[in-house]
């Protein structure tokens, strides 16, 4: 019995890490909000700037990343296929290049949190205080 | 003497576990910062960075006879679909950034031919100015006509793609982008003239202007163009049909008014792709006035997208080819007729994403109405044969990093 309750205190616990939810970050000199629509302009290069006016540089996690393909889901509605031919458009007609790839979640944030205009995704349980959460899609 | 050494690692250890915690904490504090300013040196080296893209394709194809539809023969070695492009992005400052893109065919002995070369600047969030050697936008693929990766097909659709054989300009353009809450606006203006040779020198644009407006909610596009410019055209093919030693007057437009227009429109909801376009291109004289059109459906299954496409292209102005091509001393030698267009193209294909970068491509072309002109293809052979029809077998490998 006393197994099974700390089975399920364990559970309690460890299903917000499983069912947490891709949140938009940003550097913490940046705007503290933003809505979906302009991350999306900025994630498919049609704008270059944050709301507030400076310019941005978004960080994008590796192919095949559970949280890049939730976020896409949910922001640009792409998955990683359509997503490289989309760029490879861009890019070969010179209209911009890709964000910039990070390796892992850490690494998006301390690049977030250490790149003025910085915007990145991860998974709501990796954030702390170094970068500051600006938009839950 | 031994056991001197074992013991004094852990003697040290235990003697230094009261302050740990605290030592801890500040080589960790250090760390961080060290970590901060290594990544600022890395941000900072990005920023005055140089990148390099690069796309490439091969294949194999073979028509059922010489027709030459795209090229294609009966013999596959005749045409190497091969091409690798090597692309460098070079920031000049935060706002300006230099482009060169050199692409070699294997039809051209892997010479590289430079198609991009220009210096873009980039004043405000939303407007962006290029001034160099760049790709036509005529129509939605024109400026991406090589990268086989971007596209659906194993080929863009010959009824629109096909008739014009210039592909790169030297000028400058201007695009602003203008973003609502779902949707975006892109206004490009162009200007230019171009100045190509060797494999596709028969076409000559001066004096080019161009405008496009590309709108999108992210799952459809709509797309207009229209484009002016004075043309000179050679239809060096059209020299094959002369006995040996007779010079062929092969001229057909030569500082002559050309205009172009298209309306494009695609719908991609991830699963759904339905791509059409449908153009005109005039230019008066004797080089032929066309009316095309393509549609194209496809369908994401996981890794897989089967597409059925059709296409027409149709001349507009037959009336202005009831002569005979001539030699230069003005002998006829064929009817002007064979330059009409009145062809369909049928295609049933698929692509395959081996993984993001690569794609394996799949496609059967029937093309149709060759009676009624011989178009852009290979007038000798269909002449000769009484041809009506061809197919096309494709098989692309194409690539973008």
């Amino acid at each position: 019995m006393k197994k099974l309750s700390l089975l399920f205190a364990a559970s309690l616990l460890a299903s917000p890490l499983a069912l947490a939810d891709v949140v938009v970050i940003g550097h913490p000199g940046g705007p503290d909000s933003i809505a979906a629509n302009e991350v999306r302009d900025l994630y498919l290069n049609r704008s270059k700037a944050l709301p507030d006016g400076q310019s941005a540089k978004p960080f994008e996690l590796p192919e095949g990343n559970a949280s890049r393909a939730e976020f896409h889901d949910k922001v640009t509605g792409r998955n990683d296929a359509q997503l490289k031919a989309f760029w490879s458009q861009q890019v070969f007609t010179g209209r911009g290049q890709p964000p910039e790839e990070a390796g892992n979640a850490a690494a998006v944030k301390a690049q977030v949190a250490s790149t003025p205009g910085g915007i990145g995704y991860i998974d709501s349980a990796d954030v702390d205080d170094s970068v500051k959460v600006i938009l839950t899609p | 003497m031994k056991s001197f050494f074992t013991v004094a690692p852990l003697a040290l250890a235990i003697a230094a576990t009261p302050a740990l915690a605290q030592d801890t904490e500040q080589t960790l504090e250090r760390m961080q910062q060290q970590l901060n300013s290594m990544q600022q040196q890395l941000n900072s080296a990005k920023d005055t960075g140089v990148r390099f893209n690069g796309f490439f394709s091969t294949g194999y194809a073979r028509a059922s006879n010489d027709a030459g539809y795209a090229g294609i023969t009966e013999e596959s070695e005749v045409k190497d679909l091969s091409l690798f492009a090597l692309q460098g992005t070079f920031d000049v400052t935060q706002q300006s950034q230099i482009v060169m893109q050199l692409v070699g065919r294997g039809a051209d002995d892997w010479e590289p031919k430079v198609e991009w070369a220009y210096l873009s600047h980039r004043p405000t969030n939303n407007l962006q100015l290029r001034a160099g050697k760049m790709r036509l936008p005529f129509f939605m693929y024109s400026d991406s006509l090589e990268v086989g990766y971007a596209q659906p097909w194993a080929r863009p659709p010959q009824s629109v793609y096909g008739p014009i054989a210039v592909t790169s300009y030297v000028g400058a353009d201007a695009t602003y982008n203008f973003n609502f809450d779902n949707s975006s606006l892109t206004a490009n203006f162009f200007t230019g003239f171009t100045d190509e040779d060797g494999n596709s020198g028969d076409v000559e644009l001066r004096n080019v202007a161009g405008l496009n407006l590309t709108w999108t909610d992210y799952v459809w596009t709509v797309r207009g163009v229209a484009a002016t410019a004075e043309a000179d055209i050679d239809a060096t093919r059209l020299a094959a049909q002369a006995p040996a030693g007779a010079e062929v007057n092969t001229v057909l437009a030569d500082g002559d008014r050309g205009n172009f227009y298209g309306v494009g429109a695609s719908y991609d909801d991830g699963r759904w792709q339905v791509i059409g376009e449908v153009t005109r291109v005039e230019v008066d004289g004797k080089f032929a006035d066309t009316d095309s059109a393509y549609l194209s459906i496809g369908h994401r299954l996981g890794t897989w997208t089967p597409y059925v496409a059709f296409g027409w292209v149709e001349s507009k102005d037959d009336e202005e080819r009831l002569g005979f091509v001539t030699t230069t001393g003005g002998d006829p030698l064929a009817p002007e007729s064979i330059l009409n267009f009145q062809r369909e193209d049928y295609s049933v294909g698929t692509r395959w994403d081996i993984t993001p970068g690569v794609a394996i491509k799949a496609d059967f072309t029937h093309s149709r109405g060759f009676d009624k002109g011989t178009g852009n293809l290979n007038p000798t052979y269909i002449l000769s044969s009484g041809t009506n029809s061809t197919n096309v077998y494709t098989l692309k490998l194409e690539s973008a990093f």
